[in-house]
């Protein structure tokens, strides 16, 4: 009974058979192998736009194709192409086993199929059900929603993007498994005029869902937020310049995680020694306040995945317990090369790309402590709450992250507001000073997307209130 | 000549046409890639591809839509084009939306000037590319000291061809090869920290790349220079900005000169044309005809005939970048809606010597994180660099940061050294402002 096999399902959606794959793994392996996958995939997209009062814009795109991969030890062979024909496939197969030429190594044995039993994101609609003339609406009330909340909004944008893919990983050990991932994102945008001052906000909400995401509490986020967030930067200032505390508030702060030490514990780095992190599992990397983990298995959540990008299951992982390093995020190279079983973190923008140990949803555990009580035990410092951007140095620990909005914190209150600033610091360093977690953990429900090595992924973060000592905060005063 | 690529590109503007549309604009591009990274003296990884994709864009009864896939089996391709031109239907008129007049498209420069294609590329094997991967491991690894944790070197190429279609009679073809080279060293450090060189360089022409001497040099340098390094005190200095990363700085500029950000009223420029925006130090050509130029094109992405452009001379702003649809939305003119290669003129004397003016003054060589504001021309980035002191490398610097206004900040340059930088699109020397925002301890 094909239609009730989920696999059989998707071989025929993306125009694939056991004998290609079968064949095509044949010569993947032809001069051995440790691992080797391929990665068959076909996405579609679309992103409808608002601009000037007009829905006026809309863009789809279809991504088809299939990467071939071969690892030996820590060495890697990767082709892919966008032409599914048996000709085409085995000439990448072959390309990619080039690595393991010189290697003597022996081919993976088939240990038989295994399945993948829950499922993070149903859809009661497949995107490719719902009508572009279902998604107009909801634009269309944005805008107006964010036009009528305050006569000071002169413009408003919209982008309504959403797609799936599926995939499919066919493995030399003789694993086949799919997975069916649906993604939106919204992005509401105004501009707002006072006097001669101008400034804008926006706001987004993001997850690996379908049309359910669009409730009636983040519709009216999206629209509240973004010009509440436009409004209030018309009396922000300019920030300080020099080393500050800093209160980090609940939700998208979760950002300092991800640069301060998610990055640093994905495993390749670790393998090769050039993370700061590297040989320092069981150690004491932070305050005992601080428990970090990386969860795949979060419902719904941008970065929450049934497997990863190389079949294996995905799990919560717990990076940092009690300040204590417990692990790093692997993917199947460095799972062999450190004998541990995989955490589900190997990760690829498309089959493009081969796969990389990647963050998916980052966040901090609660801690004891009443936000308000943390900002009122500041005596002086920075309180962020919306963010842009960031980045880090893996080897010498320094990260960045930019600052849209936050306040300045004077004798225990938030006074001035402020935006536009760059804050830097060390991972090691800030995570030794976190002195006081929030009770108040938040998963941001925002789009997040993280880059790493010319590779785009959907990711989520988290955080409680938290307060690290100090920071750089790169104002201009 | 028969020219798949082409003939592609045309039958999608029939069949696109016979779908309804009345204005189509189709690109089919291919390419291919190829890559080789060493580490621990032996293949980390290798990767080898070809690639193709269409992307088109669409006018139906006054409604725009654009498009892509990589799906261009007979039966999709003609269900994407029917979905499309579907989809495009249901939404609201934009009058502002056409191709551009047919006489205002074209090429600029001919193929044979822009010279993108390096012969060499066709011949250049596998073989070669391992070889120049080992030996830029060997030279990277002659330079190892005591305190030497890893290091991987990347050599790749890769070539592309475009062709561009359109419902009123543009059909065109432009082709590019390139090639690249790179090193990474991490070193040991105080604290368990391990900081990191990198230096890598693209070029048009294999030839056109330095010695692999000098990649190894540098990336070992570059991750020496983050030994020990750490925040001075915050105030205000002089700044060195090296050539090969003030790209980044004169970036933003861009998004306030854009049509689109100043039709949305997002642009800190926008009331600026004609005006002083930077001291008369600052003139920043748009030069797309550059010969081997990284940012080099035939045309632009309307399709417009691509020219060289002043964008300030001598500190007062010529040109924003309006698109066609911008240019319709402003009642403008249009000029072009993307940058090419940036052209900033070298001046006379080599920045140490500038330096050497300056009691104290802080050289910048990377950046960490960032961002800019278009609407109010604020920025704030990380910085890593030097503090010079008459000129001379002192203290090594990080957790540091810059800020400044766009509004205010090129005001402040007060001399280009001597040092264009030319394995970029941005083709500037060192930059030397002075009374520059730093906030370190």
């Amino acid at each position: 009974m094909p239609t009730s096999d989920p696999v059989a399902a998707h071989f025929a959606a993306l125009g694939v058979d056991e004998a290609l794959l079968g064949a095509a793994l044949e010569a993947a392996t032809a001069h051995g192998a440790d691992a080797a996958e391929l990665f068959v995939q076909h996405s579609t997209s679309t992103s409808i736009g608002l601009a000037d009062r007009i829905v006026n814009r809309v863009h789809t795109s279809v991504d088809l194709g299939v990467g071939v991969r071969v690892v030996i030890g820590d060495q890697v062979g990767y082709a892919y192409t966008e032409d599914l024909s048996l000709e085409a496939v085995l000439r990448a197969a072959a390309t990619a086993s080039e690595i393991a030429r010189h290697s003597g190594a022996s081919r993976p044995t088939p240990v038989g199929v295994r399945a993948v039993a829950r499922n993070l994101y149903p859809l009661s609609r497949s995107w490719t059900d719902v009508e572009i003339a279902e998604r107009i609406p909801l634009i269309r009330h944005w805008e107006e929603g964010a036009f009528a909340a305050d006569p000071r909004v002169r413009k408003v944008q919209v982008n309504l993007a959403d797609g799936e893919s599926r995939v499919l990983i066919a493995r030399a050990d003789g694993l086949r498994v799919t997975d069916l991932r649906p993604m939106t994102r919204a992005f509401v945008s105004v501009t707002v005029e006072d006097g001669d001052k101008k400034e804008s906000g926006s706001y987004n909400v993001a997850g690996r869902t379908g049309l359910e995401l669009y409730d009636a509490g983040r519709q009216e986020r999206l629209v509240s937020q973004s010009v509440h967030r436009a409004l209030r930067a018309l009396e922000a200032g300019s920030p300080p310049a020099g080393e500050l505390p800093v209160v980090m508030a609940a939700g998208s702060s979760g950002i300092l995680l991800h640069e301060a030490i998610g990055h640093g514990l994905e495993a390749d780095f670790n393998r090769k020694g050039i993370s700061i992190f590297a040989d320092k599992v069981g150690q004491a990397v932070a305050t005992p306040e601080v428990t970090v983990v990386d969860d795949a298995t979060l419902p719904g959540a941008r970065g929450a995945l049934n497997i990863d990008d190389e079949g294996n299951a995905t799990e919560r992982t717990v990076l940092v317990e009690g300040g204590v390093l417990k692990g790093y995020l692997h993917d199947g190279i460095s799972a062999r090369h450190y004998g541990v079983t995989p955490t589900g973190s190997g990760r690829r923008e498309s089959f493009r790309h081969p796969v990389l140990p990647r963050m998916r949803c980052t966040y901090m555990e609660a801690g004891p402590h009443d936000p308000a009580e943390i900002i009122a035990s500041t005596k002086q410092g920075i309180y962020c709450e919306t963010f842009s951007n960031g980045q880090v140095q893996i080897g010498g620990g320094d990260f960045a992250f930019y600052v849209t909005f936050g306040y300045l914190i004077e004798d225990g209150r938030l006074t001035r507001p402020i935006k536009d600033v760059n804050l830097v610091g060390n991972g090691p360093k800030v995570l030794a000073t976190i002195d006081m977690v929030g009770n108040d953990l938040e998963i941001d429900e925002g789009g997040w997307t993280c880059g790493k090595d010319g590779q785009g992924v959907p990711v989520s973060q988290g955080m409680p209130t938290v307060r690290v000592a100090k920071l750089s905060v790169g104002g201009g005063r | 000549m028969s020219d798949a690529l082409m003939d592609l590109a045309e039958q999608v503007v029939a069949h696109a046409r016979r779908h309804g549309a009345q204005e189509v604009s189709v690109a089919v591009q291919e390419g291919s890639h190829t890559e080789i990274s060493r580490r621990d003296e032996k293949v980390e990884q290798a990767s080898e591809s070809s690639t193709r994709r269409l992307s088109l864009s669409l006018l139906v009864d006054d409604r725009w839509s654009s498009h892509g896939t990589s799906d261009l089996r007979p039966d999709a391709l003609e269900a994407f084009l029917a979905r499309a031109v579907a989809a495009t239907r249901l939404l609201e008129p934009d009058p502002d939306r056409a191709l551009p007049p047919r006489e205002l498209c074209g090429r600029g420069a001919t193929e044979e000037h822009l010279d993108p294609f390096d012969p060499r590329w066709r011949t250049w094997t596998a073989g070669d590319r391992a070889e120049r991967a080992e030996a830029l491991e060997q030279a990277v690894l002659a330079r190892r000291g005591d305190d030497f944790v890893s290091a991987t070197v990347g050599v790749s190429d890769g070539s592309g061809r475009a062709v561009q279609v359109t419902s009123h009679g543009f059909a065109d073809a432009s082709e590019g090869a390139w090639f690249a080279q790179g090193a990474s060293v991490t070193l040991a450090d105080e604290g368990g920290r391990r900081p990191e060189g990198h230096a890598h360089y693209a070029a048009r022409y294999l030839s056109d790349l330095p010695d692999l001497e000098r990649i190894a040099t540098e990336a070992t340098e570059r991750a020496r220079d983050a030994v020990g390094s750490g925040p001075i005190a915050s105030g205000r200095y002089p700044l060195v900005l090296q050539n090969r990363v003030a790209g980044r700085i004169l970036g933003t500029l861009l998004g306030p000169l854009s049509g689109g950000a100043i039709h949305h009223g997002r642009s800190c420029l926008a009331d600026k044309l004609g005006q002083p925006i930077g001291s008369a130090a600052l003139t920043i050509l748009d030069d797309p005809t550059i010969p081997r130029g990284l940012g080099s094109t035939p045309w632009d992405e309307d399709l417009l005939v691509a020219r060289p452009r002043t964008i300030v001379q001598d500190g007062v702003l010529q040109s924003f970048y309006v698109s066609v649809y911008y240019a319709r939305r402003l009642g403008w003119e249009p000029t072009t809606g993307s940058r090419s290669n940036w052209v900033l003129p070298a001046g006379t004397r080599p920045w140490t010597q500038i330096a050497a003016e300056h009691d104290r003054a802080i050289l910048v060589t990377g950046f960490l994180g960032g961002n800019a504001n278009p609407l109010t021309g604020d920025f704030s980035f990380g910085i890593r660099g030097r503090l010079l002191e008459r000129g001379v490398p002192t203290a090594r610097l990080s957790e540091m940061n810059v800020a400044g206004n766009v509004l205010t900040f090129f005001h402040q340059l007060t001399e280009l050294a001597d040092d264009p930088w030319t394995y970029s699109s941005t083709i500037t020397p060192s930059l030397v402002f002075e009374d520059v925002s730093f906030s370190g301890t």
